[in-house]
């Protein structure tokens, strides 16, 4: 039993899992699920699918070239059995695969690197362009605030036991007034979009 | 799945190119043939007759009724190992009626897969012929 990796997206293939498929010129195409065999009978190229590893090391989003790599190749010359060979193979496998990791590590970890600063500099750029995204935060916390003083004096009626009718009618008015604030929220958040 | 009025490529030199076939051998009256059945079919299309060549000569004409076994298919076909097959078209060889010898001496060498479920059925003299059996 063997473990093949998939033609399309190079996940693993699993015994009796996905579909093997035969061209008449004896090429064989192994698939791991039937996804990856329909993107490929659609004649989708793999390297402009961003879920397969074909267009993650293209798009240089995955390590790539690298020593450890060069393990896992196929050779086509035969070696003879030899039981230390194999104990040293099997002993030095994972510490292979220790080190790959880490290296993965460190490269995803490199092309993360800046990320912040870039992130924060788009932001101050943002909110320098559009003042008004701020003063819109002012205008949303002043209303809360009256909102909030409404509230403590409504409070403070129900206190003294006021008529109930005049506290209905208030009520009508601050739902039409949170109306525009909401209208401005909406507003906001497609902006943003924009300028990304 | 092959059944009544199904097309499949001839790929030994018998001369044949396209055979339908008309019965499926030896199964319940309703089953389709896979890999390794016995078929009944119908030359539908044959390689021209030139006078040149009329000494090496084709073993069958347009029209002729032969016996011939699947040897590939396009239906997914699960293997015994664990494999899902799918080839990329249906294929057969053409064979004696009686002996179940293949009729043709070799089999096309570009386009020569075989599956390797022949072997299981008894057909190993078209999986020795054939180019590659998978």
């Amino acid at each position: 039993m063997r473990i093949y990796s998939c033609h399309f997206c190079s996940s693993p293939v699993y015994p009796s899992h996905g579909v093997m498929f035969v061209r008449n010129d004896a090429k064989e195409f192994r698939f791991c699920r039937s996804k990856c065999h329909k993107n490929f009978k659609m004649r989708r190229n793999p390297r402009k699918l961003k879920w397969t590893k074909a267009f993650r090391k293209a798009a240089g989003k995955e390590l790539a070239v690298d020593s450890t790599l060069t393990f896992a190749q196929r050779r086509n010359i035969p070696v003879r059995y030899n039981r230390e060979l194999v104990a040293t193979t099997l002993k030095a496998m994972s510490r292979i695969e220790e080190i790959r990791q880490k290296r993965e590590r460190a490269f995803y970890k490199n092309r993360m690197k800046g990320n912040k600063e870039t992130d924060f500099l788009r932001d101050l750029e943002l909110v320098n362009n559009n003042p008004e995204l701020l003063k819109m935060r002012e205008v949303e916390l002043r209303k809360q605030a009256e909102k909030e003083a409404r509230k403590l004096e409504m409070e403070n009626e129900i206190d003294m036991e006021s008529e109930t009718e005049d506290m209905e009618v208030e009520s009508e008015e601050e739902e039409q007034v949170e109306e525009p604030v909401k209208i401005a929220l909406k507003n906001k958040k497609r902006t943003k979009k924009i300028a990304f | 799945m092959l059944y009544l009025k199904s097309m499949l490529k001839v790929i030994d030199n018998t001369g044949g190119q396209l055979a339908e076939c008309i019965k499926v051998l030896k199964k319940h009256p309703k089953s389709n043939a896979s890999v390794g059945d016995r078929i009944v079919c119908v030359i539908q299309k044959a390689k021209p007759l030139s006078a040149d060549t009329s000494a090496s000569g084709n073993k069958v004409k347009k029209g002729d009724i032969v016996h011939a076994v699947v040897v590939r298919t396009k239906q997914v076909r699960n293997t015994r190992d664990g494999f899902n097959i799918r080839f990329g078209d249906n294929a057969c060889v053409l064979i004696n009626k009686s002996t179940g010898e293949p009729l043709g001496s070799r089999i096309a060498n570009n386009d020569g897969v075989v599956s390797k479920q022949l072997r299981e059925k008894g057909h190993s003299k078209i999986c020795s012929l054939a180019s590659k059996v998978i």
